[in-house]
């Protein structure tokens, strides 16, 4: 083989003051994110498919919702939340970075009672729906729990992970894994909120407005 | 400390624990590649002996050895296994133990989410398994449509073991796909930048991507299944608003791009090893590597050729025509970059390149049937034929088979330190490769003649039943191929010559080290300079200021995502027993799933949670940080 010897590139980039260290090298802190994108893509891809399947449903249909629309008082207060919500975990990631790590956990903290309000009006909103509506109507009922429900479900797993964060010994830069736990978890956090998004606006505010023709 | 060489220090830092214990809760991907490979090898035998029981049934018209039912639940549990238990986890085995040998890191990105990954494949494929042995095996093909699978045609817990055995292995292959996804993107050598990756990293890389906006389909799908049959919601009832070809539509939206998953890394693997047999580099890389990509890519637009019987608008059917024949095109890249490395090159023929071209000779008659098969008016006259299985078996059987025993004649020297028999190997690959045609390529013609696959029975005056004799015998002659190799694996690690660093004088930097390499694997993370790195002047192993030696503790260099400039030292886990009772407790959870032990099912998502916790918390690193 022809010689197309270059020289190496073997040392890394100078220390940055404060960040955690080994020997020559910094310590490596990113893998995590790069999981949770992964992750954060997969998971947005189940409800890619889950959408899909609530259009594909409708498809041979007279109209879409079959039965009345959903209300969207409701949907639109628990949007508020969770808004609200992700933004309360942006300011706990930016004194994350400030190194001011008690107020960064009371961020956390802050956050989850939003998770747990907007749970008990999820519930409050079901409890409501279900006179007219039930998993068991009709396909549109099921589709319509099932999607609300696996969002529930995602909000109570991001509850959960922002628990455990609360009681992480560990925010700022730190010898021992996990490294960022706090951007891995609000990363998770974030996208929960953005699927309550897509769900307001496909499955609660698009029905009240489709032109069905005669 | 200072008493000890290097080398000892950093075996101290990376080796696994003797005994029991360090067998359970080994997080080196080397064992568990390893595992992964014998685990799905294993599955490929139950399978295998499935698809030999339906041979000895169909040999003869109107036999009655099996019955209907039992014919049912065989060829579906053989194309479950062989589809989702076999394919794919063994190029995950290859890749496991392969992508951070060919990076030059000392383990995968994430070590325990690797052990988990294995651990959940293997209990997914014991919860699969305790079906048949309950007498309640899936039987509704491995695609399970509805509404065959519904509670009303299929009351018993058959269909619901396959959903959440399947659902069950998402999580693994999922998780598996993500620890590719970082291990190639950030661990590679430094030097290795983005176009100097060796094939079989891109199309790893390449099915992960595929894997992480697929599989998540299919989930959906079954999760729809199990609410429809177990808690009574309309999915798929055409009575309460459902519709039946939603499962078709999310079952290949999933499947048809899962073909690519279990095809990519196979072609990786023969673009890895059919240059080292031509003692030149591949031809054309660059135009592989998007072939691969594109692969993957247009593999998402082709799902509705699975699907041109069930009534569709001819715009969408072309549409879908068209893509099935575009992803063709790419196939055809890859295998004349293969002729013309052959040709340009000094082909040696061993046993491995005879696998390798092999498996190129089988793809061109997989190719050619199956576009074929994308014509669709074509493809109206052969559905459900077996014409479709000659056609599966080519491009699934005979690519992935024959590429993965290329890919063990090729690596097993590199896992076990020993040499397999050259003599025994071409014997086994010669009977291999005839008794595959003498079993699939008549299946074209009992498919033209209209012979339904899935059939228990056929009767007599239809005249299929000498070319079913005909494939009964090359079935067996392909069991008895197999069989060869399998000896010749057992004779090997006995007897095998040692097999040295490189025994093919390979390029790739997984032949840069010991076999079967020691626990820390490179002295010093290795730089790359071209594209075969152990081909050209430069000195990988050069480090004169011990720069990547990284002997203080568990640690492996990642690089830039693009160029791959070192960047960061990343601090390694050591061996952990939690991957393996996490999987244990998700299979405790589906498997009461299975029964709607609801309190139970409750209770194995908790202790799931509270492992996941224990797992995450804080705490060293080997070594001294």
């Amino acid at each position: 083989m022809s010689s197309t010897a270059q020289p190496p590139i073997a040392a890394g980039p100078p220390l940055a003051p404060g960040a955690p260290h080994t020997g020559i090298w910094p310590l490596e802190v990113n893998r995590g994110i790069y999981g949770v994108y992964c992750l954060i893509l997969t998971e947005a891809s189940l409800f890619a498919a889950f959408f899909a399947s609530y259009y594909f449903l409708g498809t041979n249909k007279y109209r879409w919702s079959i039965d009345t629309p959903p209300k969207m008082l409701l949907a639109f207060v628990m949007l508020a939340i969770l808004v609200s919500s992700s933004l309360v975990m942006m300011w706990g990631e930016r004194m994350v970075k400030q190194r001011r790590f008690g107020l960064a956990r009371a961020a956390v903290v802050v956050t989850v009672l939003m998770g747990l309000v907007f749970l008990t009006v999820q519930s409050f909103e079901y409890l409501a729906h279900w006179k007219t509506l039930t998993p068991f109507t009709d396909s549109y009922g099921s589709i319509f729990y099932t999607i609300t429900t696996f969002h529930a479900a995602h909000v109570v797993m991001g509850i959960l992970m922002l628990c455990y964060l609360a009681i992480l010994p560990n925010y700022g830069p730190t010898k021992l894994p996990p490294h960022r736990a706090y951007r891995v978890v609000s990363l998770y956090w974030h996208f929960v909120d953005i699927i309550w998004v897509f769900v307001v606006l496909l499955l609660y505010v698009i029905p009240h407005f489709q032109f069905y023709g005669l | 400390m200072s008493t000890l060489t290097v080398e000892q220090r950093l075996s101290q830092l990376w080796e696994t624990p003797k005994g029991v214990y360090g067998w359970f809760a080994s997080v080196d991907h080397k064992d568990l590649g390893k595992r992964y490979l014998a685990t799905a090898f294993v599955f490929l035998l139950i399978g295998g002996l499935e698809a030999l029981l339906m041979r000895i049934q169909l040999t003869r018209a109107n036999q009655a050895l099996l019955t209907p039912e039992m014919y049912n639940q065989i060829f579906s549990m053989h194309g479950i296994t062989m589809i989702f238990w076999y394919s794919s986890p063994i190029l995950s085995g290859f890749s496991v133990y392969l992508v951070p040998l060919m990076c030059g890191a000392r383990d995968i990105a994430f070590p325990r989410l690797n052990s988990f990954t294995y651990w959940a494949f293997l209990f997914s494929g014991i919860l699969l398994y305790v079906g048949p042995f309950m007498g309640q095996a899936p039987d509704a093909g491995w695609f399970s449509y509805m509404p065959y699978t519904n509670i009303v045609y299929s009351p018993t817990h058959g269909i619901d073991f396959y959903a959440l055995a399947v659902i069950f292995l998402g999580i693994s292959t999922t998780g598996a796909a993500i620890n590719f996804i970082v291990t190639i993107l950030r661990f590679r050598a430094p030097g290795m930048s983005i176009s100097k990756m060796p094939i079989f990293l891109y199309s790893t890389l390449t099915i992960s991507c595929v894997i992480l906006f697929a599989m998540p389909a299919l989930t959906a799908a079954c999760i729809f299944m199990e609410l429809e049959r177990r808690l009574g919601m309309h999915f798929f009832g055409v009575a309460s608003g459902g519709n039946p070809l939603l499962w078709e539509q999310l079952f290949w939206f999933f499947g048809h791009p899962w073909v690519y998953v279990i095809f990519l890394p196979a072609t990786g693997m023969i673009s890895i090893i059919i240059p080292v047999f031509s003692r030149r580099t591949i031809v054309g890389y660059t135009y592989v590597v998007s072939a691969t990509v594109l692969t993957g890519m247009v593999g998402f637009s082709v799902w509705l050729h699975h699907m041109f019987t069930s009534g569709m608008s001819n715009l969408t059917m072309s549409f879908f025509s068209a893509g099935s024949m575009t992803v063709s095109l790419f196939t055809t890249i890859t295998i004349f970059a293969w002729l013309a490395t052959v040709w340009k090159g000094r082909p040696v023929v061993t046993t491995a390149m005879l696998y390798a071209i092999g498996t190129a000779a089988l793809l061109v008659i997989g190719g050619l049937n199956g576009v074929v098969t994308g014509i669709i008016p074509v493809d109206w006259q052969l559905h459900n034929t077996y014409y479709v299985n000659a056609h599966t078996h080519y491009v699934v059987a005979g690519t992935n088979v024959f590429a993965v025993f290329a890919g063990f004649y090729f690596w097993l020297p590199k896992m076990t330190g020993r040499m397999m028999s050259e003599r025994l190997g071409k014997w086994s690959f010669w009977v291999m490769f005839i008794g595959f045609n003498i079993t699939f390529f008549p299946m074209h013609i009992v498919g033209l003649m209209g012979m339904p696959r899935r059939i228990y029975t056929y009767s007599s005056g239809l005249g299929l039943q000498p070319m079913n004799e005909l494939m009964t015998v090359g079935a067996f002659i392909f069991a008895i191929g197999i069989l060869l190799s399998i000896i010749n694996l057992f004779y090997s690690l006995r007897r095998g010559e040692l097999a040295g660093e490189n025994p093919w004088n390979s390029d790739g930097l997984e032949w840069n080290m010991a076999s079967p390499p020691p626990d820390y694997e490179v002295l010093h993370i290795p730089t790359v300079s071209t594209r075969a790195p152990l081909w050209d002047d430069y000195d990988e192993k050069a480090d004169p200021n011990d720069e990547r030696l990284l002997s203080h503790a568990r640690l492996t260099i990642t690089t830039s995502l693009l160029d791959a400039i070192p960047l960061a030292a990343a601090a390694m886990p050591s061996e952990s027993l939690v991957p393996m009772f996490l999987a244990l407790a998700l299979f405790g959870f589906f498997l009461a799933l299975v029964f709607q032990l609801m309190w139970v099912c409750l209770a194995g998502l908790i202790v799931t949670f509270l492992l996941g916790c224990y797992w995450l918390w804080p705490r060293p690193i080997k070594g001294e940080l």
